[in-house]
């Protein structure tokens, strides 16, 4: 039995269409799961219904071998950072962060040393007794973070915590929040629609679409490996080529050209597709080998640390990046090799 | 041309107002601090004497008690409105105006039909027998009060709702993630945040109850005056222009200090508080 | 939204508070009886019959009415120029105008009631109808100024601006530039202003005189004498009316703009 395990949870807004239908994930203790996806997409709705803000119509969430599914918000000890930090602006640093603890009934000094614990591991200890208008965005994340921290939660969860900060407050505080959990062994909840952010910190990340996880694997499998058309746009996959199967590991493409793939589990799939960095691009050599397509170079784009080439193809406009030594003109006509190992079939 | 042209959209107004309103207002209060040479006579007078002080008293008395009862009835039903949906909040916000829009002596008269001595009460009481004799409802400090808050209950209504509207739902959710049930964060985290909205709420409250001048004439009478009533009768029945330009300063000069003391007291909370940045 | 009962009770107490009495002055309208009584025997619309026959009552709503239209359109005439002025220009002592033009609301009804009374009808024996006049629209005018000058704080004046470049004349371009702007702002504070001064007691009662008096006038005046349900026909109708202006207001700009 995992930690935290939602079932065929489904919830609706309006009694007619699925906001979420029939959503299932298990997370682990001590993990940090990330919840990845475009607007609306339904991560943020998924992580509202562990807080127990959203009411589900249907489905049951476990955690710690105890079902929530009824229990109501302030009854269920998780702590949550909003998107916005939604501090309290009448209340001080200090007086926001005890706010929880103040409601468990502990003792002045219980609260006063865990408080003192908290603001030391986010590094706000002197600003105790400002108020939220005088702090900057990082430091209200870092009491929102606190605050939530300081009731010893069973779960965390972050509503897109970095979405407000500037870029590099923002690479700052995901390796300050990932040290912060994994010291404290919080099991996490994570949601973001930025993927960098998601893949540097996250043990498992579930890319979600429509109401649906697509693809629920650990980071690095997600970035090698997409399992579906969605989860390769999502993570930059481009040149998708559609696949006939002719037999084990041998496929045809709709002109005629002929592909070797070397498939890393089972997929059945036959939508091919290759990252533009994977692919290599060479002066056109007149012959057609296997994983070969040619091509006319249309457009080249500067990228600082390479050249990224728009080619046109039998099979369409296809996307490949070169090395900035190898530099090919507009109007070349190139070669296009497709690495056996490099090509992904969703 | 630039300097001049403000000027010129400005002066009719400008005119008009020292017309209509300054100078009127100069010529009835000169004459109570000027009488040759300067003098405070009148008022002095006006506090020592005791059917004077009751009626002033009696006005800022229930003018408090006005304010009060409507912070009580208004916050809890300011928030509800706040937290109902598009459709009904708009709709319960036009009905809280609809009161406003309305006549006072309408709004008056009604509480004359209700507490009178043939009134629905009294009708009530009398003919299933709880009481022999009719209460005496109508010309009491009581029916002034229920009349007062009658009139001023949907000002601060309005007033609150346009506050705790402002106040983020995340924050109470977040509340709520901490451990606060609904009571808990309503108390400890919308009512201080509502602060502002209550007060300026009660300076409106306070203020109009002590200038009204239907109410307190319609359900009050004669024989229990405010300070509104005191003016006309003075002015009217009695003819003393004097004591009613002394009562009439005394107003103002009350209402200016409350206004005054209100707006100091909200920007002391406005450094604590304030949104965020 | 999971709600609390109890809130939902007492919000639903305070609204029946507030319409209640409301709802009883509708009843009584219709009751036979000589004076007013609650609950009412019989039903009858002999006491609305009674208010638009009578003189004093028909009489009285004309003057409040030409009253209200008049000093309303006047202090929109003085007000939109001064709070173009205001918004636009910056002016020395802004803020100390701005305050002096509001003022009249600050100034309790009933003192500026009796100064005015003093000014026009005693000191210079001013025509009633003209001194009504001056007296409302005295307390129009800061409608005026506030909610234009609200509207005109959300205006961007840059669209003014690429009008006189492309040579407008400034005259011009406030016509047809900014005016047509504001309409919804103009049309907010004719409606707010309108509806105070026709409902307006202490300067009406100072400054009515014998023949010429306002509506809220007349039923004072009516209810010293008699206590029968004419009294509550007449509320009814006023209360008609303010559902007419109310839905007015609401199909036009909506009234969310016109609650402070």
């Amino acid at each position: 039995m995992s930690f935290v395990n939602l079932t065929d949870i489904c919830v609706s807004y309006d009694g007619k269409t699925n906001v979420l239908d029939q959503l299932n994930i298990a997370m682990e203790k001590g993990e940090l799961v990330s919840l990845l996806g475009p607007s609306g997409c339904g991560k943020t709705t998924t992580l509202r219904v562990i807080a127990g803000l959203i009411d589900t119509v249907g489905g049951k969430l476990m955690v710690d071998g105890r079902d929530m599914t009824k229990i109501p918000v302030h009854k269920r000890n998780f702590g949550m950072v909003f998107q916005s930090y939604a501090l309290f602006p009448h209340l001080t640093v200090f007086e926001n962060v005890a706010f929880g603890l103040k409601l468990r009934k502990l003792d002045k000094s219980t609260i006063e040393a865990r408080i003192k614990e908290v603001l030391e591991i986010t590094d706000l200890t002197p600003y105790g007794n400002r108020y939220p208008k005088q702090l900057s965005g990082g430091q209200r994340q870092r009491v929102a973070l606190s605050r939530a921290l300081v009731i010893q939660p069973k779960l965390l969860l972050l509503d897109e915590p970095l979405s407000n900060l500037d870029a590099k407050l923002r690479v700052n505080m995901r390796t300050e929040i990932k040290s912060i959990q994994k010291k404290l062994g919080i099991t996490t909840v994570f949601v973001t629609h930025d993927q960098e952010e998601c893949f540097s910190i996250s043990d498992k990340v579930a890319v979600m679409n429509g109401g649906e996880i697509e693809q629920y694997d650990t980071p690095e499998n997600i970035y090698n490996r997409p399992r579906t058309e969605f989860v390769a746009r999502f993570i930059g996959f481009e040149n998708f080529i559609p696949l006939t199967k002719t037999s084990d590991n041998h496929y045809l493409a709709e002109n005629g050209n002929a592909f070797q793939v070397v498939k890393q589990g089972d997929e059945e799939g036959t939508l091919a597709t290759i990252r533009p960095s994977d692919i290599k691009i060479t002066p056109t050599n007149g012959e057609s080998r296997n994983n070969e397509i040619q091509g006319q170079v249309l457009v080249r784009t500067f990228l600082g640390n390479s050249y990224q080439y728009d080619v046109e193809t039998s099979l369409g406009k296809m996307v490949a990046t070169g090395p900035c030594d190898k530099v090919h003109q507009s109007g070349e006509k190139v070669t296009l090799y497709l690495p056996e190992q490099k090509i992904v079939l969703v | 041309m630039g300097k001049k042209l403000p000027w010129m959209l400005l002066t009719p107004g400008l005119v008009l107002l020292v017309l209509f309103l300054a100078l009127p207002l100069a010529r009835i209060f000169l004459p109570t601090i000027f009488d040759g040479q300067l003098s405070f006579d009148h008022y002095i007078n006006f506090f020592q004497d005791e059917y004077n002080m009751r009626i002033f008293v009696r006005t800022l008395k229930i003018s408090v008690i006005a304010a009060l009862i409507s912070i009580v009835l208004g916050v809890p039903t300011a928030y509800f409105i706040s937290r109902c949906g598009k459709a009904w909040k708009s709709i319960l916000m036009a009905l809280s105006m609809f009161p406003l829009l309305t006549n006072p002596v309408v709004r008056s008269f009604a509480w004359i039909v209700i507490l009178g001595r043939t009134g629905v009460i009294n009708t009530f009481l009398t003919s299933t027998g709880i009481l022999q004799q009719p209460l005496t409802l109508l010309y009491t400090e009581f029916s002034i009060l229920v009349g007062t808050i009658y009139l001023f209950l949907p000002i601060m209504i309005i007033t609150l709702v346009g506050v705790m509207e402002n106040i983020e739902t995340d924050i109470v959710e977040a509340a709520e993630t901490l451990g606060a049930n609904k009571l808990i964060a309503f108390v400890k985290v919308i009512l201080p945040l509502s602060v502002p909205g209550i007060i300026v709420g009660s300076v409106l409250v306070f203020t109009g109850s002590l200038t009204a001048y239907t109410t307190p004439q319609l359900l009050g009478g004669n024989r229990n005056m405010m300070m509104s009533t005191f003016i006309y009768q003075r002015a009217m029945s009695v003819g003393d222009w004097t004591g009613a330009s002394v009562i009439a300063a005394i107003m103002v000069v009350t209402t200016f200090i409350v206004m005054k003391g209100m707006n100091k007291v909200a920007e002391k909370l406005d450094r604590r508080e304030g949104q965020d940045a | 939204m999971r709600k609390n009962i109890g809130l939902t009770i007492i919000s639903g107490l305070v609204f029946a508070f507030l319409f209640i009495p409301l709802l009883i002055i509708v009843i009584t309208s219709f009751g036979e009886g000589s004076t007013i009584t609650f609950p009412i025997s019989g039903f009858t619309l002999k006491w609305y019959q009674n208010v638009f026959q009578s003189e004093t009552f028909t009489a009285s709503f004309k003057v409040s009415f030409q009253i209200s239209m008049i000093a309303t359109v006047l202090a929109l005439l003085v007000g939109i120029p001064a709070a173009y002025a205001l918004s636009r220009h910056s002016v020395r002592g802004k803020k100390l105008i701005k305050g002096f033009f509001l003022s009249p609301t600050v100034v309790p009804g009933i003192v500026v009631g009796y100064s005015l009374f003093q000014f026009l009808v005693i000191s210079l024996r001013i025509p009633v109808f003209q001194g009504l006049l001056f007296g409302h629209f005295l307390i129009s005018l800061p409608y005026a100024i506030r909610v234009i000058g609200s509207s005109l704080e959300q205006f961007d004046f840059s669209v003014e601006e690429v009008a006189w470049t492309l040579g407008c004349s400034k005259i011009k371009a406030f016509f047809k530039i900014v005016l047509p702007n504001i309409t919804s702002g103009i049309f907010a504070s004719f409606m707010l202003a309108f509806i105070n001064s026709f409902n307006n007691i202490p300067v009406s009662m100072f400054l009515s005189g014998p023949g010429v008096r306002t509506l809220p006038t007349a039923i004072l005046n009516y209810m010293e004498y008699y206590y029968d349900p004419t009294v509550s026909a007449v509320s009814v109708l006023l209360m008609i009316g303010t559902i007419v202006l109310m839905l007015l207001i609401e199909k036009t700009i909506g009234l969310s703009s016109v609650s402070k």
